[in-house]
């Protein structure tokens, strides 16, 4: 008789790995195999992850349809399955998942529409945190502002991609029609996901403006940040982008750190 | 006892997602209200809806992840983010499963069978003694529904349960149509399970549909919250009622969700039902 650590550890690789024959040895038959049994657990685990990760990549699952979508999602489960009971928050693994299935070869951009999808499902999880008073940021010492830090919107993602993903998601929203096919030759796209109130936004952003604002979200300082938007954009202008980051809050708090770092 | 003061002995239904705005619109007369805290957890739009929710019925909270079953240790974070929602909400009820969803890293989104061991009674109620104590209250456990036992087991469900009680005063959320799914899948006689559980301690009642599934040739009842309350069900219901009295008792419903309306219906059969028990017993009781 296995101990209850162990018989939970061969429970679940019965579930998601299909290594069913030592649980079965425990299982009472009663009038029916012991894998029938055990698929009603299954089943039930698989289909509401699978509704659950529907409702986060909705888009994704129209490009490839839903059979495909299934399929992928049963892959991904039994080798992601959730860290936690709060399922709102599972799923945020998929699309680098997808990036390494290679039954998706033929969907290049699906990993990208992928991640502009769970943004947008965090930017609608994660409500936009109160402003910082703009007084606080005009008391620090000229001499300091290259070495501050950012804590950036918590509802605030980045995304590069090759490919026109916003294009190819506004094209698959209820009710927008698709006019024309997206073309993939209009090339790639910097952009911004953030909640505002109690929808989301999607903003294009310049190349500079997006290597700007991506490395205060990455934690580096505003002089390396400044070094990297101006290697991608010799005419970027700093002063600008320190008052956007005010005027659009998208940030809450700063640190000055003790060494500005290589 | 579990009973609440002022909380009604009469049926609710289980809030979803979907019926939220109508709710809110139309105020119908219903008692009280239950909803999964999980889906609540992330704060934002949906929890500033249940406050509003709340601002106008009585709610309970019942819990489907805190795993009390699992050999290993209870989330932390999960138990510190429902107590949050605990303060926030201030429900009439709590509640949780007998079963387990978590093992290592991964949570299994599911209610797992566990064996009935004297080594599981002692992890169970080791998990509930602390998860009172961090929540400061009593709570409700639920007997969940199976499609499998254990050959190990020692303990009859419904002993383990009232053994629960007794151990960390807990008391008891009977689910009648769980009873009624466990029974026909194990094979085990449901008014008996029923006579075995612990009167004082039943302080909610679940009622819900089954489906009909196909194993092997040989049908299984599938706990899926996908229909209205079958026949057999709202009769052991009343056998329910006979031996616990009038009982606050809940309406779910979470596959294939109906018009509020519905759920309101399912929620006045049993309000009828639960006013016969209490005739009946006052009869007797004249008799």
């Amino acid at each position: 008789m296995p101990a209850l650590r162990e018989l939970q550890t061969l429970f679940k690789a019965s579930l998601l790995a299909g290594e069913e024959e030592a649980v079965i040895q425990q299982i009472e038959g009663d009038g029916l195999d012991p894998r029938a049994r055990l698929a009603v657990y299954r089943h039930h685990i698989l289909t509401t992850l699978t509704a659950v990760l529907e409702s986060a990549y909705p888009v994704v699952c129209r490009l490839v349809d839903r059979r495909f979508f299934a399929y992928a999602a049963d892959a991904f489960i039994r080798r992601h399955p959730p860290a936690g009971p709060c399922l709102a928050e599972y799923g945020a693994a998929f699309p680098d998942f997808l990036a390494g299935f290679p039954a998706c070869d033929g969907h290049p951009y699906l990993p990208d529409v992928a991640r502009l999808e769970w943004a947008i499902h965090r930017a609608s999880q994660n409500p936009q945190a109160e402003p910082l008073d703009h007084a606080r940021l005009r008391s620090v010492d000229p001499a300091d502002m290259p070495r501050l830090t950012f804590a950036m919107d918590p509802s605030l993602s980045l995304l590069a991609s090759p490919w026109p993903v916003d294009r190819i998601w506004r094209a698959h929203q209820d009710g927008g029609e698709l006019t024309e096919p997206v073309d993939l030759g209009v090339g790639g796209v910097c952009l911004e996901v953030r909640a505002a109130g109690e929808s989301v936004t999607l903003h294009t952003l310049e190349a500079a403006t997006y290597a700007f604002r991506d490395a205060l979200a990455r934690g580096l300082t505003l002089g390396q940040a400044a070094s990297l938007a101006l290697e991608s954009h010799p005419f970027f202008d700093l002063t600008e982008g320190i008052q956007e980051l005010l005027e659009q809050s998208l940030f809450n708090n700063f640190t000055i750190t003790t060494e500005e770092g290589g | 006892m579990t009973r609440q003061r002022g909380f009604p002995s009469r049926a609710g239904i289980g809030l979803r997602a979907p019926h939220v705005d109508e709710l809110l619109a139309t105020r119908p007369a219903v008692p009280w209200l239950e909803v999964h805290p999980e889906n609540y957890m992330g704060g934002g739009a949906a929890l500033a809806s249940l406050e509003s929710v709340r601002d106008e019925y009585a709610l309970a909270l019942h819990g489907v992840g805190l795993s009390l079953g699992t050999a290993g240790t209870i989330d932390q974070q999960h138990l510190a983010r429902l107590k949050a929602l605990m303060d926030r909400i201030e429900p009439c009820l709590v509640s949780e499963h007998l079963s387990w969803s978590s093992t290592g890293s991964a949570y299994l989104n599911h209610l797992l069978p566990l064996p009935y061991t004297e080594e599981s009674l002692s992890v169970v109620a080791g998990h509930i003694h602390e998860v009172q104590g961090v929540l400061g209250r009593r709570i409700l456990i639920e007997n969940p529904s199976s499609y499998l036992r254990f050959r190990h087991s020692t303990i009859q469900e419904p002993e383990f349960l009232a053994e629960l009680v007794r151990r960390t005063g807990c008391g008891l959320l009977c689910d009648v149509n769980n009873i009624y799914v466990t029974a026909w899948n194990l094979g085990l006689d449901a008014v008996a399970y029923l006579e075995a559980l612990p009167v004082d301690a039943i302080g909610e009642i679940h009622l819900a549909g089954h489906a009909e599934n196909d194993a092997d040739g040989r049908p299984i009842l599938i706990d899926d919250h996908g229909s209205p309350v079958a026949a057999p069900v709202w009769k052991l219901y009343e056998r329910a009622l006979d031996r616990f009295g009038p009982v606050p008792t809940l309406i779910e419903w979470d596959t294939d969700i109906p018009a509020l309306a519905v759920l309101l219906g399912e929620a006045r059969i049993a309000n009828g039902l639960m006013e016969t028990a209490a005739r009946r017993e006052d009869h007797a009781r004249a008799a």
